[in-house]
């Protein structure tokens, strides 16, 4: 065809083709920091050529930008996802962990080894010189020591769970909102496609937001061919799982609920009350598997795997909170039953008896006291918030009365506290010097038949190496996980993030191009000068 | 594979934040001089740490309950020096009043006085305390052992009321004398009865009364004998303060030892951490010079 102003179109569509390449570029540049943006490339077509009948061929008619696509490799974000869920559960983890940890507060000069030590000490002095009042004074006030740090420790222990159950309702909060903008997006992604196009900035966003997600608790995506759309492309829906269940189907979303337990349906018996669970709006529970929402919960409600109050249900087998203060009851219920009745309970179950507290005679006592004092050096406050003296302690009743102690309410006597005489060392009474009964509570500072564990400071010890181990897996993992998920998003990184020398190199590729097609304009125009203006006149 | 512009600020933060990680744990195993601030830096050295504190904290007071043994049981020793002094004194008395160096009622008088001197001394010397307890009244170290004429106040069981202080873990030593032992001749004492220590005086007194040398002589007998009691107590008591000596330089030396263990379980070497802390100082700022001119310049600088 041999259209006189032919040759301007072909030029013109130049000038727009490097203009709409431009744009791209240029959009690329301004992005080149946005969080989850992947770089922009055209799709760019020579345009449909007119095919001359005289058997010359077909003849070019410049070109055109089809389409505008982004550059990004699904797989990694599957893959990055899967990752990002064991990084978060990890890093909840070790974060918890270290604060437990430093709870403990050994090794140092002031943690349970050191307050332990001082007690007996405090004994040891009291053995050279039962009688003296001021080394009774002493043992007395290292023996609330010791009761206290055991008090503190259990307190700040229920004070984490708490917090715990706080952030578990933050982060279900959280999934909530990520939800529902995913939710959002998924209408405006779906609604801008109908027509072909491809929304890419929108789905970089969808992409970001579910990033987010991933971390907080564990999830399945999936984009489901649904059909086709009026021109031909796919028509898909965007859905998220948790556990199996929809949290964002397309256009709908199934939010989480918090519900708090009744205050006697506890998971542990260790728990505080009221602690959070978590169900869907449709009553159903929600089952995580994975993400910073399970490390919380395992920290929160982990205690090693060991049977609900319920009885049917299972706690996580994790060491967590409950764990730690299971044990700390444990210590001071073995403790304290050996200390005061001298009874130390046997793998087998069966019960060696020594000279415990209780069987002790008050300094003070006269020759004619036939029965020891009986009095029990370690009990727990009251529900009115008082040390129980032995008395009250000993109407408490049940199986076992020790199982009413808990680390959080170990306490010294009220008859201790009361009065210092009533720490009885003797055996017999009215024999100040005697110490038989001291003499066997010392002697117990290293009866590897306390606990399973052996001596009472191995099992502190063994709960603090514990601890120390839990947390430096968790570090570990942390680490390592933290390695994996960067290296998938470094990997993203290479196939979406912008390169600025390729995009200035582009840039200056389409400036070409485009000055190019202005130029082809200015020779056009020259030729039309020449052609209207000179031609036959 | 392709590098884009962010990889590299993402991967330097990266590398500058890990080196930064390990100067600061460098930078506080300096500053504190122990190589673990929390268990899980090292659970095994930290279960070590606590076993070896424990261990030295028990030696020391292993060794304060030796010293508080030794000043009791030295204590002891010199009022059985005391009482041993108090038998020779008596015994001179007895052989020079049997030999016939004692004639004059005056003479007699002098000696039953300088006697029954001597016996108050014995009592005065059997209610001894050690910071306010009756060292020799068994375990009712709050009531004196004899009475003002010799008799014994209470009743103490030579058998049984031993008083013991812990100097190592499930070492005892026994610090004290018992009243009967020492009084009455390896016997119990019983309250208002006399011990044979005291009788002899007594008798010893009443022949002096009645001015009968023959039974003074015979006395002579007697205090040879409670000399050799407390001979042997005294050699006994003797032995118990070898005791404590040797058990004091050996939890010396265990202190030494659990200390020197200690240390190398937890303490840093001072000089290692002061050269690694100087070779990541060097990575750190190698780190950043690289980082400074890979990040700064791109194609945009060297264009037009």
């Amino acid at each position: 065809m041999r259209g006189s102003f032919f040759g301007l179109n072909i030029a013109l569509s130049g000038l727009y083709t490097a203009q709409r390449n431009l744009n791209v570029v240029n959009h690329n540049i301004s992005n080149a920091n946005t969080p989850g943006f992947s770089r922009q490339y055209t799709l760019q077509n020579a345009t449909t050529p007119i095919p001359l009948y005289d058997g010359t061929g077909m003849v070019g008619t410049g070109s055109e930008v089809v389409g505008v696509k982004r550059m990004r490799d699904q797989y990694l974000d599957y893959k990055y996802w899967s990752e990002n869920k064991t990084y978060g559960e990890w890093l909840a983890k070790k974060e918890l962990l270290a604060e437990m940890e430093a709870t403990f507060n050994e090794p140092s000069d002031s943690g349970f080894s050191v307050i332990f030590e001082d007690f007996y000490n405090a004994l040891q002095e009291l053995s050279k010189n039962p009688a003296d009042e001021s080394v009774r004074a002493l043992v007395r006030q290292q023996g609330i020591t010791m009761a206290k740090y055991f008090n503190s420790l259990a307190s700040h222990y229920e004070k984490l769970q708490a917090d715990l159950n706080q952030r578990i309702q933050i982060k279900v909060d959280e999934i909530n909102s990520l939800a529902s903008q995913i939710q959002q997006l998924n209408r405006q992604i779906y609604i801008s496609e109908l027509d072909g196009n491809t929304a890419n900035d929108l789905r970089d966003r969808r992409t970001l937001l579910v990033d987010e997600l991933s971390k907080i608790v564990d999830i399945q995506t999936n984009e489901i061919v649904v059909g086709k759309l009026p021109n031909g492309e796919d028509a898909t829906r965007f859905s998220i799982t948790v556990g199996g269940h929809t949290l964002v189907d397309h256009f709908t979303v199934n939010k989480m609920v918090v519900k708090q337990r009744d205050a006697n349906s506890r998971l542990n018996e260790e728990d505080i009350p009221n602690l959070y669970d978590i169900y869907w709006e449709d009553g159903n529970s929600v089952i995580i598997k994975g993400g910073e929402l399970r490390g919380y919960l395992d920290i929160r409600d982990g205690n090693d795997g060991k049977a609900g109050v319920d009885g049917f249900s299972m706690s996580p087998s994790y060491k967590g909170i409950p764990y730690y203060i299971r044990k700390l009851n444990e210590f001071v219920r073995v403790f304290a039953k050996a200390f005061n009745e001298g009874q130390i309970v046997n793998r087998d179950g069966t019960v060696t008896k020594i000279l415990g507290h209780a069987d002790g005679y008050r300094p003070d006592s006269g020759a004619g006291d036939t029965t020891p004092a009986g009095i029990r050096f370690f009990t727990m406050i009251g529900n009115d918030g008082n040390p129980m003296s032995s008395a009250d302690f000993l109407n408490l009743g049940g199986s076992d009365i020790y199982e009413n102690i808990t680390a959080k309410h170990f306490s010294v006597s009220f008859d201790i506290l009361n009065d210092i005489n009533a720490i009885c060392t003797s055996s017999a009474p009215g024999e100040v010097e005697n110490k038989d009964v001291l003499d066997s509570l010392l002697k117990m500072r290293h009866n590897t038949h306390m606990f399973s564990e052996g001596e009472p400071e191995d099992f502190m010890k063994s709960l603090v190496t514990t601890l120390g181990i839990d947390s430096q897996q968790a570090i570990r993992y942390t680490k390592n996980q933290k390695t994996i998920v960067e290296q998938v998003d470094s990997s993203r990184m290479s196939v979406s993030g912008v390169l600025l020398d390729e995009e200035v190199t582009n840039l200056v590729k389409f400036q070409h191009a485009y000055n190019a097609a202005a130029r082809m304009i200015t020779t056009m125009a020259e030729i039309y000068d020449t052609l209207i203006n000179r031609m036959g006149v | 594979m392709r590098i884009t512009n962010n990889m590299l600020i993402n991967n330097m933060i990266g590398y500058i934040n890990s080196n930064l990680g390990r100067m600061e744990k460098y930078q506080y195993q300096y500053a504190s001089g122990k190589k673990i601030q929390v268990p899980s830096d090292n659970p095994v050295v930290a279960a070590r740490a606590l076993k070896l504190r424990t261990d030295v904290a028990e030696v020391e007071q292993y060794k304060r309950n030796v010293e508080d043994a030794t000043s009791w049981l030295e204590l002891t020793e010199d009022a059985l020096a005391a009482i041993g002094d108090i038998l020779q004194r008596a015994r001179e008395l007895a052989v020079d009043a049997a030999n016939g160096g004692v004639k004059t009622p005056e003479d007699v008088r002098k000696t039953k006085e300088e006697i029954e001197q001597l016996k108050h001394q014995l009592v005065h010397i059997g209610n001894s305390t050690y910071s306010g307890r009756y060292i020799f009244s068994g375990y009712k170290t709050d009531k004196k052992l004899l009475n003002d004429d010799g008799t014994f106040a209470i009743d103490v069981d030579t058998g049984r009321e031993v008083i013991n202080f812990e100097i190592s873990i499930g070492d005892n030593i026994n610090v004290n004398v018992l009243g009967g032992d020492l009084f009455n001749n390896g016997g119990d004492a019983t309250a208002g009865n006399t011990g044979k220590l005291i009788e002899d005086f007594n008798k010893y007194i009443a022949a002096l009364d009645a001015g009968d040398f023959d039974a003074v002589s015979s006395i002579i007998n007697d205090l040879d004998d409670d000399l050799d009691t407390v001979l042997r107590i005294r050699a006994d008591v003797g032995a118990r303060v070898n005791r404590l000596k040797l058990t004091k330089n050996r939890l010396e030396s265990d202190d030494l030892n659990f200390n020197k263990l200690m240390s190398l379980n937890e303490d840093v070497d001072l000089a290692e951490i002061a050269i690694k802390i100087k070779s990541e100082e060097n990575v750190y700022r190698a780190s950043l010079a690289v980082g400074a001119r890979i990040i700064m310049p791109s194609l945009v600088d060297f264009l037009r």
